[in-house]
């Protein structure tokens, strides 16, 4: 959107010359998001650690269920060379299953739980990712689907509460 | 002997917020440890999808009680790049201004916390009088105490009252006074000091299989990777300070770098209001109403460095009135999930609230 610094320009080249980039964004000027086919993910992962960006920001997932896709992003950060690096691909939303990334990131492993608790995500490899986490006895569908109503779900779980005296008057109403 | 299972927490002086360890032991040697988040979880990113962007400022400052200002900012910065709008001047300094104020409370609520469990009440009570200072100086500032819902998308909600400056230097000084007797009170203190010198240790290599940052990371690395230099935002490009770092990282080199870091920070906020401009300090986001209005589509993250690290959202936006999706990224999640369950084990039970204290781990962020 601004003028794009140098360093930027050198890694769009370098990452679309080893892997097949789908898409290249420039959300900031010192922010590069990049889409990859989800079978190219992992190797253009291990590429980018072992090339600086080290410190893996969030990993998180956005429900676009008019395409019936998830889409898995991976916010990665090179301290060195500061520029943060939005990794994402699309997966089947029917079949929501992912391979982990625990062995090129370690502290993606609660992000994968996380993910798999909101979203229903299944991370193989991740021997943990099906545990619960935050949501003690939840029996529904993953909360932050968007087909996930949670009005609908709080009026069918708990009774709505009556009041004895009508609030919903005036002050001054008789 | 027998392994038993004990909780520690959620009411548990030690604790930090509501969650709870859960921990194997064989006599007060932990064994196997896991944190136990979820009691703080209220939905916030779901709720944010169903409010406009402009709602959503009442809702995130409350994802971390102790410094809810970083959540403002970032929720500012990602709508100011997908709209693509420019901040003021005066507000960016504003905002590094409110920032440091905030960074300086949650040191302190961290710095006096250390009182919490090891027994040391005095700290924690200076240290919270101390705070309230700052929160008096807030109220001011923006009408509240703890949520100021003070940075808004454009700019900051409105311009300093008169004469604020004068209060705030004034307690700057007053608080720079005070602060060798809290080095004397906690770091010069042998009762405190047998409680957190080579204990809890953390590792470099651990820094980096975590994904630890802040000052859990500096302390171990001796690398200066704060954002606020690294990749500066606001104009903190603009300010001289210097970034604490140690490379041997046991409990009570955390707190000494956050005890420094407390003094940069009041270096910091003179500099800030030495150089504000005056001039404007909002800009309007959209042609929509002031309370319903558009944000272009597209997807990006921000984050800035917060008293406990790297503290960041993801935001999508389809181009309507609400928010498509926010991720929040707390500062503590990896120290606070991954650290508990691999690094805990091995220490002794009354060690664990030490790892809580001086990670500052803060269980809001964590659950969301």
């Amino acid at each position: 959107m601004n003028s794009m610094n140098n360093n930027v320009a050198d890694l769009v080249k370098d990452v679309e010359a080893r892997f097949n980039v789908l898409s290249v964004d420039y959300p900031k000027d010192d922010q590069v998001s990049f889409d990859f086919d989800n079978r190219d993910l992992h190797s253009a992962l291990s590429y980018l650690r072992s090339a600086g960006w080290i410190q893996l920001s969030i990993l998180s997932c956005i429900d676009w269920i008019d395409e019936n896709e998830f889409q898995l992003v991976y916010i990665i950060f090179n301290w060195e060379n500061p520029i943060r690096i939005q990794v994402r691909t699309r997966i089947d939303r029917k079949e929501a299953k992912f391979r982990t990334i625990t062995s090129i990131y370690p502290g993606a492993k609660y992000y994968e739980r996380d993910v798999h608790e909101f979203f229903g995500v299944e991370f193989e490899g991740n021997p943990d990712s099906n545990k619960q986490l935050f949501l003690e006895n939840w029996d529904d569908m993953p909360p932050l689907r968007k087909d996930f109503d949670s009005i609908a779900y709080s009026d069918s779980k708990y009774p709505k509460r009556e009041y004895k005296t009508d609030f919903s008057k005036k002050a001054g109403d008789k | 002997m027998k392994e038993i299972k004990l909780f520690l927490g959620p009411q548990h002086p030690g604790m930090h917020g509501n969650s709870s360890v859960h921990m194997y032991v064989d006599g007060d040697i932990i064994k196997r440890s896991y944190l136990l988040p979820g009691m703080l979880h209220r939905g916030f990113e779901k709720s944010m999808e169903k409010r406009t962007w402009m709602n959503n400022i009442a809702l995130i400052p409350r994802i971390c009680v102790p410094e809810p200002d970083t959540n403002e900012m970032v929720y500012a910065m990602n709508i100011e790049a997908l709209a693509n709008i420019e901040v003021p001047e005066r507000a960016h300094w504003i905002r590094m201004l409110v920032l440091e104020m905030a960074r300086l409370s949650a040191h302190l609520m961290a710095f006096g916390g250390i009182g919490g469990p090891t027994g040391l009440y005095t700290a924690m009570y200076w240290a919270q009088a101390d705070r309230d200072l700052i929160l008096t100086l807030f109220e001011e500032m923006t009408g509240q105490r703890i949520y100021h819902m003070y940075i808004v998308a454009g700019g900051v909600r409105k311009d300093l009252p008169e004469g604020i400056e004068k209060k705030i230097l004034a307690f700057c000084d007053d608080l720079e006074r005070r602060l060798p007797e809290y080095e004397d009170l906690v770091l010069n203190n042998p009762t405190i000091l047998a409680r957190i010198k080579d204990i809890i240790m953390l590792p470099e290599e651990v820094v980096w299989e975590l994904g630890v940052t802040g000052i859990g990371m500096r302390s171990a690395t001796g690398k200066e990777y704060d954002l606020r230099k690294v990749n500066p935002y606001a104009r903190y490009d603009q300010v001289e300070f210097d970034v604490p770092t140690a490379t041997y990282s046991d409990a009570f080199t955390r707190m000494t770098l956050k005890y420094r870091e407390m003094g940069q920070t009041i270096r910091i906020i003179r500099q800030v209001l030495a150089k504000m401009p005056k001039g404007p300090v909002r800009a309007k986001v959209d042609d929509g109403s002031a309370l319903r209005w558009r944000v272009p589509k597209g997807q990006v993250y921000s984050a800035v460095e917060a008293s406990r690290g790297e503290y960041g959202y993801y935001t999508v936006s389809d181009g309507g009135t609400m928010p498509y999706r926010v991720a929040v990224r707390g500062a503590s999640f990896p120290q606070g999930l991954l650290g508990i369950e691999k690094y805990l084990p091995g220490h002794r039970i009354d060690d664990a609230p030490m790892w809580f204290d001086t990670m500052g781990i803060c269980s809001p962020e964590i659950d969301r």
